[in-house]
Formats: structure tokens, C-alpha cells, sequence
């Protein structure tokens, strides 16, 4: 390339050359991505729905509709929060789920997917993503004993906070960042739902 | 990356050369992000090194189609865009058939493009040999990286929760170990590892004098990048 900068000043057949590759390999690279995102795009999205759909049976009570396809949201806009509506064989409201996410992980969020009954009170929480360390954090997931204590817990039967801040819930032994994170953002959670209690069951019962 | 030799190896030899004399992890200890991060179990091991075989089998097969078409100068971004386009189609697959998996391997995957090993091949072998060659490489070189993820997710599984593949080895009351699991465990093994390697390499003798650490100029300049 050098030899045939010196020649000329403008545009050589070398460059030419270059541009050429670089723009045919760009070109069949985007429509080899185009043509796969056609292809995975359906499946994708039913392999998160039925990731949601598991979470979603594990938080909810027993319930005749689909909770999945029966969402209500505080605001018109479609990027609030979803909350899912679980009713029984007549229709009436027998639970809410939506996702929380705590921020303050050992490593990034932590996605939390919550069943609230209508007083008030946690049917169930589910761990849905997180990033914490394998063996010591991720006891969230892996330790049933552990998630099952927020089984009918509300703000008022239990103390919101780890047992090391002078709270009700286990930490993990060399893990207290993860449980904490995720004990805070339920409390949050329920502390919405709380103020937002009125809101949620009517918008559910208009539906 | 004996680049030079390369043209008289015979198909057998490329397997074996990438597999083991060459392997990416044993001898060249490139790709290491990947190695010590997903390693925690072998079943992860395995889905990590066939995503790389994937990839590796795509970017040699394209750069070593394209090898008299792109000008030198440009080589390394057409290599690039060829394997970050390999990459993001084994994500999307993964994403949609393998949700789980997806999940649990994640940010890896999009990382295999900083894989310099797989550079690496496109710069130091398919952008040089004929396309029957090249797919041999990848498979060789590809297998032995799924090997090495195995072998280390294996030891780290066995060792941290007593089960293989989700199957308890060590009895049903073996207590967690879990040094294996974080990482410091990962470059422990690793370590014994390399060392049995080393110990099977000498044994086989003269060979091993092959397997040079990974300082040709083009892995060297690989690594620099990655």
C-alpha cells in the first residue's frame, strides 16, 4: 500500500479494494444477523414466556385464570410495571405478582418476582436473574428454606431487615450483601403495594 | 501456530495439533476469561466449549473462503465482524433453544468475541489454508478448548459439590468445598491441572517440545488486543 500512496494522491485501487471487502463483509454479516433474528425471534419469546409462566405458578396461589395473559398497570403506558392478576374460577382477585429488582446485589440487580395476596401479606418470592457468587450468595436460589420464610410474611408480622442488622431473615454465612439486597427490595415492594393497594384492586376488579 | 509447517501437515496431524500439541488452554493458555469464569460445573463446561466450536467452525470456514479477497490491511476488522456475527447468531440460537443454558452461561457468550484463540485461528491458520483444512482446525482446536472447559469444570464440580454432571460421585453427604467453586478454586485446578499436563507431555517425549507457549507473532499480537 505504501508504494502506491506515493504514487498518486487521490484514490487508488488499493483503497478501492478495501472499502469493497470491508463493505461486502459488513453486508453479509448484517443479513446472516438479520436472517437469524427472523428465525429466533418467536422462540426467544416463547422461551421467556415460559420462564415467566414457571415463576409466575411458583409465586401465585392456585388460580382458574392465566395470570400471564391478565395484566393490569398503574399507569396507561406500556412500560410500567406489569402486574399479574391471579382470579379464581369467578373471576374475583386472588393474588398480584410483579418483579422487583433489588440494585444494591453483591455483583448487579437482582430480580425478584413477588405474590402479594390482597391484605397485604407474600404468598411466595422467586429469585428470577441474578449474578451473585456461586455457593455464597446464590443460597437465595438454591436454599428453599430460605426463600420459604417470606411465605405469609407483610410489614407488620415481621421485622424487615437481616438478623446482622437486628431484623427476622437468615443471612448466609460470608453472605450478607445478597440477602439484604433482596430483603430490602421485597420490603419496598410491599411497601408500594401498600400505598398503591387501593389502585391496584380496583383497576383489577375493572378489567 | 507453527505457521509455517502448517501447509504440510497432514489432516491428522491438524486435528491432533489443535486438540492437544496446540491446545488453546494447555499449551497457549489463551482464552482463560471464559475458562475460569464458567467453569463451575462440567454440564456448563461443555455448553461453553460447544458454543466456541460454533463459532470457531463458522469464522474458519468464512475467513478461509474470503482469505484472497480481503486486502492484508484489513484483514483484522473483516475477521472481527465475521466472528462477532458467528457470535451474535450462537447467542440468538441459544437465546431461543436453549433458554436455560442461555441464562446461566449469559455474559460469556457475547464475550466470545474478545476470545483471542478464536482470532487467533482466522489470523494464524484459515486466512493461510484451504477451506477442508480449516474446518479441521476449528473442530481440533475447538474440541480441545471443549475439553480443557470440561476437564476444569469437572475437577471443580467433583471437588466443590461432590457430583459430576448433576450426579452425586462423592456420596450423598459430601459437604460443599466451596473454595472449587469460587475463584480462587479455578486457578488452583487449573494449576494441577497444567501440571498434569505437563507430566503427560514429557512422557511422551520429544513431541512436547512442539507445544511452545503462545508467543508466534500472531497470537502474540492477538493477545495484545484481547
Amino acid at each position: 500500500m505504501s508504494a502506491s500512496e506515493k504514487k498518486t494522491g487521490g484514490i487508488n485501487r488499493d483503497m478501492v479494494m478495501m472499502v469493497v471487502a470491508l463493505t461486502l463483509v459488513t453486508a453479509i454479516s448484517a443479513a446472516l444477523l438479520g436472517l437469524t433474528d427472523v428465525v429466533t425471534r418467536e422462540p426467544i419469546l416463547e422461551a421467556q414466556r415460559a420462564a415467566l409462566q414457571r415463576n409466575l405458578e411458583q409465586v401465585l396461589p392456585k388460580h382458574a385464570n392465566v395470570p400471564m395473559d391478565d395484566v393490569i398497570r398503574l399507569s396507561d403506558d406500556d412500560a410500567a410495571t406489569p402486574f399479574y392478576v391471579a382470579r379464581d374460577a369467578d373471576g374475583a382477585l386472588l393474588a398480584l405478582a410483579w418483579e422487583v429488582v433489588a440494585p444494591d446485589g453483591y455483583s448487579g440487580s437482582i430480580r425478584i418476582l413477588m405474590g402479594v395476596l390482597p391484605d397485604g401479606a407474600l404468598h411466595a418470592v422467586r429469585i428470577t436473574d441474578h449474578r451473585e457468587t456461586p455457593g455464597l450468595g446464590d443460597g437465595i436460589v438454591q436454599n428453599r428454606k430460605w426463600i420459604d420464610f417470606f411465605i405469609g410474611k407483610s410489614l407488620g408480622n415481621v421485622s424487615w431487615a437481616v438478623k446482622k442488622d437486628g431484623g427476622d431473615f437468615d443471612q448466609f454465612t460470608g453472605a450478607t450483601i445478597t440477602p439484604r439486597a433482596v430483603v430490602k427490595a421485597v420490603h419496598r415492594g410491599l411497601e408500594f403495594f401498600a400505598a398503591q393497594r387501593d389502585a391496584l384492586l380496583a383497576r383489577a376488579a375493572g378489567k | 501456530m507453527a505457521d509455517m509447517s502448517v501447509s504440510q501437515m497432514s489432516k491428522g496431524e491438524i486435528l491432533a495439533d489443535g486438540f492437544w500439541h496446540n491446545n488453546t488452554i494447555f499449551a497457549q493458555l489463551l482464552g482463560m476469561c471464559p475458562l475460569l469464569g464458567v467453569t463451575t460445573s462440567a454440564v456448563n463446561g461443555f455448553w461453553m466449549g460447544a458454543a466456541t466450536v460454533l463459532v470457531l467452525l463458522g469464522s474458519n470456514i468464512v475467513v478461509s473462503m474470503i482469505r484472497g479477497f480481503v486486502p492484508r490491511d484489513v484483514r483484522i476488522p473483516a475477521y472481527i465482524t465475521v466472528i462477532a456475527a458467528f457470535v451474535t447468531v450462537v447467542g440468538l440460537a441459544m437465546n431461543a433453544w436453549m433458554h436455560d443454558m442461555y441464562l446461566i452461561l449469559g455474559l460469556f457468550i457475547p464475550l466470545i468475541v474478545v476470545n483471542c484463540a478464536i482470532l487467533g485461528r482466522a489470523e494464524a491458520f484459515a486466512s493461510k489454508n484451504g477451506l477442508v483444512d480449516s474446518v479441521l482446525d476449528a473442530l481440533g482446536v475447538g474440541l480441545g478448548f471443549t475439553f480443557a472447559l470440561m476437564l476444569l469444570g469437572s475437577v471443580r464440580e467433583i471437588f466443590g459439590y461432590g457430583t459430576w454432571f448433576g450426579y452425586p460421585v462423592l456420596g450423598e453427604n459430601y459437604p460443599d468445598f466451596l473454595m472449587f467453586i469460587l475463584p480462587p478454586g479455578a486457578f488452583i485446578a487449573l494449576g494441577f491441572i497444567l501440571a498434569g499436563v505437563n507430566i503427560i507431555n514429557r512422557r511422551m517425549g520429544s513431541r512436547a517440545a512442539n507445544a511452545e507457549p503462545a508467543c508466534t507473532p500472531a497470537a502474540h499480537v492477538v493477545s495484545e488486543k484481547a
